[in-house]
C-alpha cells in the first residue's frame, strides 16, 4: 500500500500518531505536500464524513480525525509554505454572540486547518462587531457562525445585517452550523448556506471556492 | 385568576375542550396511560424557560405559574428533591460560582436588551480538564457526597401535589441523576470524548465516582419519600441532532451498567424511570427496553430517526413516549396552524393505546411567539381526547 493510501486510513481511523509518522515519512520521500494533503489527508475526511454521515463514527471517532489532520498540517505547513503553495483558503470562525458551545465549532476549525485552510478561530460568545472587524482585517473567503440554542442563533441575523451595513456580505461567504440550524433558517436570515456537521461543511466550502 | 371579560376569553376555549373531555384526575390519567392503557385524554407534561412562564401567566391572567398550569391542564408536578445542606457554593472573584461538583460556573445572557433576552448557567472552567493520570484524579478533593443534603422535607414537598396530581423527581438540570454530564462538566466536553478513545481508565475513574453518588444519593431519596414520588426522573444527553454523539458500542461498554443500576434502584422501591436526552438515539431504544426503563423522554422530531409515528409502531408496545414537540423550528418560527398540525400527527401517531405523554422536546425557548404557545396547549386538548 502507498505512503498517501497509509495516511487516508490513518485519518479514518483517527491515530494521531500514526498520521503523523506517516506524513513525517512522506515528506522524506519528498512526495509533494499538496498530494500529502489532497491525496492522503482529504481523502481521508472524505470518508470520515461519509462515515459520520450514514452514522458508523460518531463524535469522539470524529474528533481523533480531526485532531490526526490538524497534526498532520502543522508537519506540512513549512513545506507548502516553502513550494509557495497558498492556503486553501481563508476562513474566519467563531460561536456567535450569548452562546459559549464550541465543540461542533472546534471540530469544523480543526478539520478547515487539516485541509489546509488559515483559520483564525474568534472562540466562544462573538459579537458581530468581532466578527465584521475580522472580516475586513482578515479579507476570508469563508465566515462561518456557530451556535446551540434558538434564541442564540438570532445573534446571526445580527452578523448578516452589519456585514451589509459595512458593504462587505458581497466579500465573503457566510455559512452557519450547530443544532438548530437547517436549510430553511439559513435562507430565512441569508446566509450562503449550511453544513449538518463538519465534514460537509467541507465539502460545501470546496465547492464554493471551485475545488 | 384574573376574572375581567379579556382573560375569560382567552381562557374559553381551553376550559371548553377540557370540560369535554376529562372524567379522571391527573395523577389517574398519567398512570392509566403509563400502564399503556387509554385514559380520557393524553396526560400532559410542560417544559418552558422562565420567561415564557412569565409571559402565559400574564397572558390568561393566573396569579401564578401554578395557577397556570392548572388552567392549562397540565397533569405533572416537578419535584426537585431534596435541600442542599452541604459548604455554600464558593464564589470566585471573576464572577464565577462553584457548583456541585467543584465546577465553575457563569450566567452568560443572550440576546441582551432584546425581546428574546434569557440567560443560561454555563461551564465555565472544567477541574480535570488537565490533570493527566488517574492518581491526579482520584486526588480531586470536590466529588459530591449524599451527606450535603437534607432529606427530611422531600417527602412533604411531594405530598402537597397528591392524589391530583402525577409527581416527577426531576432533581436539577445541572444536578439531574446521569453519567456522562457530570462527566463532560468536571473534564469538558472534548477532553471526554478523547478519553473514551484514548484513556478509557480515566472514563471508568470519573464514571465510578458520579454513578456512586447517584446510588447513594437516590437510595436516601426514594427512602425518604415513601411512596409519594410517581416517576423518577434522569437525564442524559446521549443524541445529537444529525445521530447519536458516541456509538452504541461505546454506550454499552461505559454507560449501559450504570444506566440500568439507576433503573434498578427506583424499581426496588416501586417508582417507574423516565429518561431524557436530546437528538437521534434510535438505536439505543432496544438496549434502553431491555435495561427496564418505562419512559423516553424528549423525542426530538427534527433529529433524524426520531419520527414519533415510527417510533410508536416500532417500540410503542414496550415504553411510553414523552415529548414529540419541535422547539428549535415549528414552536419559534412557525405559524400556529404548523403548531396544530404538529400536535395532531403526534396524537394521531402516539396516542393510541396509551404510552405517551405529550410534551415539548426540550423547554419551550424565550424566542417562541406567544400565539404559538397558546395553539400548542389548545390543540393539545383539541387531539388529546379518546
Amino acid at each position: 500500500m502507498d505512503n498517501l493510501k497509509r495516511i487516508e486510513e490513518a485519518v479514518v481511523n483517527g491515530k494521531i500518531d500514526e498520521v503523523k509518522k506517516l506524513t513525517r515519512q512522506a515528506l522524506d520521500e519528498k512526495i509533494p505536500p499538496s498530494d500529502i494533503l489532497n491525496k492522503g489527508l482529504i481523502k481521508g475526511l472524505e470518508i470520515v464524513g461519509s462515515l459520520y454521515e450514514c452514522q458508523k463514527i460518531f463524535v469522539p471517532e470524529l474528533l481523533m480525525a480531526g485532531m490526526a489532520m490538524k497534526e498532520a498540517l502543522a508537519l506540512l505547513k513549512p513545506t507548502l509554505e516553502k513550494s509557495d503553495i497558498p492556503p486553501a483558503g481563508k476562513m474566519v470562525i467563531g460561536t456567535v454572540k450569548g452562546d459559549v458551545h464550541d465543540i461542533g465549532k472546534n471540530i469544523v476549525s480543526m478539520i478547515f486547518t487539516g485541509s489546509g485552510f488559515q483559520v483564525t478561530d474568534l472562540g466562544i460568545d462573538v459579537s458581530a462587531q468581532k466578527y465584521v472587524e475580522t472580516v475586513e482585517k482578515e479579507q476570508p473567503d469563508i465566515l462561518a457562525l456557530s451556535c446551540l440554542y434558538t434564541p442564540t442563533r438570532l445573534a446571526m441575523i445580527d452578523v448578516i445585517k452589519l456585514l451589509q451595513e459595512k458593504n462587505l456580505r458581497n466579500k465573503v461567504k457566510v455559512i452557519i452550523g450547530g443544532a438548530p440550524i437547517d436549510q430553511n433558517f439559513s435562507d430565512m436570515i441569508g446566509a450562503d448556506g449550511y453544513a449538518p456537521d463538519p465534514p460537509s461543511a467541507v465539502k460545501k466550502v470546496m465547492a464554493w471556492l471551485g475545488k | 385568576m384574573k376574572e375581567d371579560s379579556v382573560f375569560q376569553e382567552r381562557r374559553y376555549r381551553i376550559n371548553e375542550l377540557r370540560a369535554k373531555s376529562e372524567k379522571m384526575t391527573c395523577r389517574e390519567r398519567a398512570l392509566t396511560a403509563l400502564k399503556h392503557r387509554e385514559p380520557d385524554r393524553v396526560p400532559i407534561d410542560n417544559w418552558m424557560v422562565p420567561e415564557i412562564q412569565k409571559k402565559m401567566t400574564e397572558y390568561f391572567g393566573c396569579d401564578s405559574y401554578g395557577e397556570l398550569l392548572d388552567f392549562l391542564g397540565v397533569d405533572f408536578r416537578n419535584n426537585y428533591g431534596p435541600s442542599y445542606v452541604g459548604q455554600s457554593f464558593k464564589k470566585h472573584p471573576d464572577g464565577t460560582v462553584e457548583d456541585l461538583w467543584g465546577v465553575k460556573r457563569k450566567t452568560v445572557i443572550y440576546g441582551e436588551g432584546t425581546a428574546h433576552q434569557g440567560s443560561y448557567s454555563e461551564v465555565a472552567e472544567s477541574p480535570l480538564e488537565k490533570l493527566k493520570t488517574i492518581e491526579e484524579i482520584e486526588k480531586y478533593d470536590h466529588w459530591a457526597s449524599p451527606d450535603w443534603w437534607d432529606y427530611s422535607k422531600v417527602k412533604g414537598d411531594c405530598e402537597v401535589y397528591h392524589p391530583k396530581y402525577c409527581v416527577i423527581n426531576v432533581g436539577d438540570r445541572l444536578d439531574r441523576t446521569s453519567q456522562l454530564k457530570p462527566m463532560m462538566y468536571l473534564r469538558g466536553m472534548e477532553p471526554t470524548f478523547i478519553d473514551m478513545v484514548m484513556n478509557p481508565k480515566i472514563v471508568e475513574t470519573i464514571r465510578d465516582h458520579i454513578i456512586d453518588y447517584f446510588v447513594g444519593y437516590n437510595h436516601r431519596v426514594f427512602k425518604a419519600v415513601e411512596g409519594e414520588i410517581d416517576i423518577f426522573m434522569m437525564g442524559d444527553d446521549i443524541g445529537g441532532q444529525t445521530g447519536p454523539l458516541l456509538s452504541l458500542e461505546m454506550w454499552r461498554k461505559y454507560f449501559k451498567k450504570g444506566f440500568k443500576t439507576y433503573i434498578d434502584i427506583a424499581h426496588q422501591y416501586g417508582i417507574p424511570v423516565m429518561y431524557h436526552t436530546c437528538g437521534d438515539v434510535k438505536q439505543f431504544i432496544p438496549d434502553f427496553i431491555e435495561c427496564g426503563l418505562d419512559i423516553l423522554q424528549s423525542l426530538q422530531p427534527k433529529a433524524t430517526n426520531m419520527d414519533i409515528k415510527k417510533l410508536k409502531q416500532e417500540f410503542g408496545r414496550d415504553i411510553t413516549f414523552q415529548g414529540g414537540m419541535d422547539i428549535q423550528h415549528v414552536l419559534p418560527l412557525g405559524k400556529p396552524e404548523d403548531v396544530k398540525a404538529m400536535v395532531k400527527y403526534a396524537m394521531d401517531s402516539a396516542k393510541p393505546g396509551g404510552g405517551y405523554f405529550i410534551c415539548t422536546a426540550h423547554n419551550i425557548q424565550v424566542d417562541t411567539p406567544l400565539e404559538n404557545v397558546v395553539a400548542l396547549f389548545e390543540a393539545y386538548h383539541e387531539y388529546g381526547n379518546y
